[in-house]
């Protein structure tokens, strides 16, 4: 095994372990700690990819930006770590079985299905980040102002709904709430 | 609309905690930053002072005095040793009612200074302490050199003070106020007063109206941030205050509302000035003389009955009901301290809804509370 | 890929980890010592000559310190707390480059990887301000994990006008374009110079921004519960973070390692840079220390106020601004 297929594995685990063991953790702020894991992880896959805006993009927005917000949020509204799980009756345990493993098999399917293109990485010429700045602005314009749009109005709409509030509620509360919502902006 | 409902917290301020001054136990009630309302807790200081002072004698008593209001022990002694010289109805020698008042008064600024300094860590700047323990350091070498204490002096006493006052702690006192006014106010005013994230911090924070401030019975320095000019030194002049030329600054809610926490810091930043121009006067005036009733000292025997008598200290109004039954103990003390009622408006001023945790420390900070004199 | 460009990227790697490491007990010394002198008093100086060593008694101290994890904690992530703050912020200075050509990495993608690696940090403390299992560390977590996100953003786009401006956002070609004294981006792009400081000392958690620790209110923040070597991870995160902000402030505006003309060429020129480098990055970490030791701290919402309503907005008027100046100055050429 050379170096870089070991590096491989390292991220590769490092980007499915905590997955899989989010499912069985209790406490929501470690399940946040392992999600994480989880894409710190695959931020190194794309940085073994040469696709360094990418890894760091990745890192940025979803643990800089997003991960933390979640957490932002679990910290303000539960206090200790009541676990998360309550007792599920058959009514919802029946149905919840049958989706899963309805939703494994067709992920197992288009899985196996897909022929995957597996070649080395591509070795890089040139800077990739100015490149990436042009296609989006000139091949990709209409998703990106798509994506700008939805984001807008994601943030008008949060920024609305932290300030309708009830009469007499302190006025930094929407403050705090403001933030978040431009926080998911980034 | 689904209301996002966030999860209240209870959390305890004290009573072991860095901005309480003191062994002093606040519960907030809090969501997210802030204060939804407060209770107050105190009596971790409660020493028995009123009880223990009935097993004692009108003398013995003073040392207890001291240990109320730590930080401005002279008022604490002036005020108890005048209330039982009413009950006497003695008269102190002029040259003893100069000194006291020169010791009370830098005993004052030695307090305030004090309060300047924690009130700037308060707010999280950390040089105005040191600077103002630099000063206060002056005042209290000259108190050691006075009577050889640094904080519980027990130097005035029924019937006048404990030694005499030489030329030559007049002229360090002289100097001390050469050096303290006007430059190194000027300097904390630069330092800390007008600094922008310090008035944003503290103006309009912590309003305290002044029917509010009357109602709890708030004196002092915080009752006149609030805009009342009330002032026992010139409202109801006691000793030989009477003689002297000095202002009674309020607060005008310059920079923000009016009786909010920078007033009434802002109040004993110039309260400083006035009592170096108290001391200055004093100093010029001092006649010669006895400095005590050397009969009072040997043993203090009121008549019977009872008397209430106050004096300003360095908080507010510090007073003492004695009740007398003719043996050289007093048959009950009762002490009106100004930190206990001060306090007292906390609640008050932080379950508004307006309060942010950061809020509390300054508003706690502003009323400047001694915790010894709270619980006694 | 063989091993030994792996082995020399390592050795560069452990120098420069050990050059930051051996700078910051020299740091604390020097933030004690400066604070003594603005505060008229003396300062550490009693262990070795002038207060040298004490840095080292510190350490020895900290050590020795029994390690508390409190009832009721998390400890897994307790533990990991402080880790997880020390790690990224000493990732960081790899792709600095602290003189001329000297670097760890030559990252394509320098400046996004600094930020990314300082913006990590917030997990430490808002992991180990929630497993300390205390209030007040659990709202250190929380003023910590806003602050730093908000003010990230104003540093992201105080950033971007001077990546338009430099036209790269490889470090060591900004620090290349900045030779002549005219070109420090310090002048090519004064707002986003201040901006991006002030949002630097938000980052760093330090006056007038230390809202997670202030200790006047929260005890000592996200760290009330941690001692002995835990909490001197925290200590030793905190100015790692701040040199690494410092040297990024360097690089990106006061024209990195050169000193305002063009160097010799050759061994010389090298360590000039190398020393110019280390000079400037002293003056900010003067800077910050001088600050420190001045001014009060905010309150939560006035610091919000301050990122969100006057940095950002500032910050994409400059953005704009910088656009139109850019591309009329493209035409003229």
């Amino acid at each position: 095994m050379s170096f870089s297929d070991s590096i491989f594995w390292v991220f590769a685990t490092t980007a499915v372990v905590p997955a899989f063991l989010i499912l069985f953790t209790r406490s929501i702020v470690r399940m946040a700690f392992l999600l994480l894991g989880s894409l710190a992880g695959f931020a190194g896959l794309y940085l073994q990819l040469n696709a360094a805006f990418l890894g760091f993009t990745q890192v940025m927005v979803y643990i800089g930006g997003i991960l933390i917000l979640f957490l932002f949020g679990v910290m303000l509204t539960q206090r200790s770590d009541i676990p998360v799980r309550e007792k599920v009756g058959p009514a919802l345990a029946v149905p919840g079985f049958f989706a899963g493993l309805l939703l494994m098999a067709a992920l197992l399917f288009i899985a196996l299905q897909n022929p995957w293109k597996t070649h080395p990485p591509v070795p890089v010429t040139e800077p990739d980040t100015p490149v990436i700045g042009i296609k989006l602005l000139s091949t990709y314009i209409l998703p990106f102002e798509a994506v700008s749009i939805l984001l807008l109005a994601a943030m008008v709409g949060a920024t609305y709904i932290a300030r309708v509030q009830a009469p007499g509620a302190p006025d930094g509360q929407a403050e705090l709430s403001d933030s978040n919502a431009e926080g998911r902006l980034e | 609309m689904p209301d996002i409902k966030t999860e209240e917290m209870l959390l305890n301020m004290g009573p072991q905690h860095p901005s309480t001054h003191g062994v002093f136990r606040v519960v907030i009630r809090t969501d997210g930053e802030m204060v939804l309302e407060s209770e107050s807790h105190i009596g971790y200081l409660h020493r028995c002072f009123e009880k223990v002072a009935e097993n004692n004698t009108y003398i013995q008593v003073v040392p207890y005095t001291d240990r109320m209001d730590y930080l401005c022990a002279m008022a604490n002694n002036l005020g108890y040793a005048q209330t039982v010289e009413k009950l006497m109805k003695l008269e102190v020698p002029e040259r003893a009612q100069y000194i006291r008042v020169i010791v009370t008064e830098l005993n004052r600024i030695a307090s305030h200074l004090l309060a300047f300094g924690t009130y700037g860590m308060d707010i999280g700047a950390i040089t105005p302490f040191l600077y103002a323990f630099r000063d206060r350091e002056m005042i209290l070498k000259i108190f050691e050199k006075l009577c050889g204490q640094r904080l519980n002096y027990s130097y005035v006493r029924v019937g006048g003070v404990t030694f005499d006052i030489t030329e030559e702690i007049l002229a360090d006192i002289q100097r001390f106020c050469d050096y303290f006014e006007p430059d190194t106010i000027k300097e904390y005013n630069e330092l800390l007063s007008y600094n922008g994230i310090f008035i944003s911090r503290t103006a309009k924070v912590g309003v305290l109206p002044a029917d509010l401030a009357l109602s709890y019975g708030v004196t002092g320095p915080s009752l006149r941030g609030s805009g009342v000019k009330r002032d026992l030194r010139k409202d109801e002049p006691y000793s030989i205050y009477d003689r002297f030329e000095f202002d009674i600054p309020v607060g005008t809610g310059e920079m923000g509302a009016l009786g909010d926490c920078w007033d009434r810091y802002m109040v004993r930043v110039l309260e400083m000035t006035e009592s170096v121009k108290i001391i200055r006067q004093a100093l010029a005036d001092i006649p010669a003389g006895d400095f005590c009733d050397k009969k009072a000292f040997r043993g203090v025997k009121p008549p019977k009955g009872e008397v209430y008598h106050k004096i300003e200290g360095a908080r507010g109004e510090v007073g003492f009901y004695i009740v007398s039954d003719g043996t050289t103990k007093p048959y009950r003390v009762k002490a009106r301290g100004p930190s206990f009622c001060n306090i007292s408006v906390l609640d008050a001023l932080t379950s508004r809804g307006d309060c942010m945790v950061a809020d509390m420390v300054a508003i706690i900070g502003s009323l400047d509370i001694v915790m010894g004199e709270v619980d006694r | 890929m063989t091993w030994s460009p792996i082995l020399l990227d390592v050795i560069r790697a452990v120098l420069i980890f050990a050059a930051v490491m051996t700078l910051v007990p020299f740091l604390v010394l020097a933030e004690r010592r400066i604070s003594a002198w603005i505060q008229n008093r003396v300062g550490p100086n009693r262990v070795g000559p002038m207060g040298t060593l004490q840095p080292l008694a510190d350490v020895i101290k900290l050590v020795f310190k029994e390690e508390i994890v409190p009832a009721r904690a998390d400890r897994v992530l307790y533990s990991l707390g402080p880790l997880l703050s020390f790690a990224p912020a000493a990732i960081a200075f790899a792709a600095i480059p602290v003189g001329r050509g000297l670097q760890v990495v030559d990252m394509s993608v320098g400046v996004l990887f600094v930020i990314t690696a300082t913006s990590l940090a917030v997990y430490g403390i808002s992991f180990g301000g929630w497993a300390s299992n205390n209030k007040f560390s659990l709202l250190g977590g929380l003023r910590s994990s806003a602050q730093i996100i908000s003010y990230e953003i104003a540093m992201g786009l105080a950033l971007i006008s001077v990546i338009m401006t430099t036209g790269s956002v490889s470090l060591s070609q900004i620090s290349e374009g900045q030779t002549s004294f005219l070109c420090w981006n310090i002048f090519r792009q004064p707002i986003a110079f201040v901006i991006f400081f002030t949002a630097a000392f938000a980052e760093n958690n330090r006056l007038p921004f230390d809202l997670p620790e202030c200790e006047s209110e929260l005890v000592g923040g996200y760290h009330t519960e941690y001692s002995g070597m835990k909490f001197g991870m925290y200590f030793l995160a905190e100015y790692v973070a701040m040199i690494v902000m410092s040297a990024m402030v360097v690089t990106l505006f006061l024209g990195a390692w050169s000193p305002g003309f063009a160097l010799p060429e050759g061994l010389l020129g090298t360590v000039i840079s190398v020393g110019v480098f280390s000079f400037k990055l002293f003056a900010v970490l003067f800077f910050y220390i001088w600050v420190r030791w001045t001014l009060p701290r905010f309150r939560y919402d006035q610091l919000m106020h301050l990122g969100w309503k006057s940095l950002v907005p500032l910050a994409m008027a400059n953005i704009v601004v910088t656009g139109i100046v850019v591309t009329i100055w493209d035409a003229v050429q």
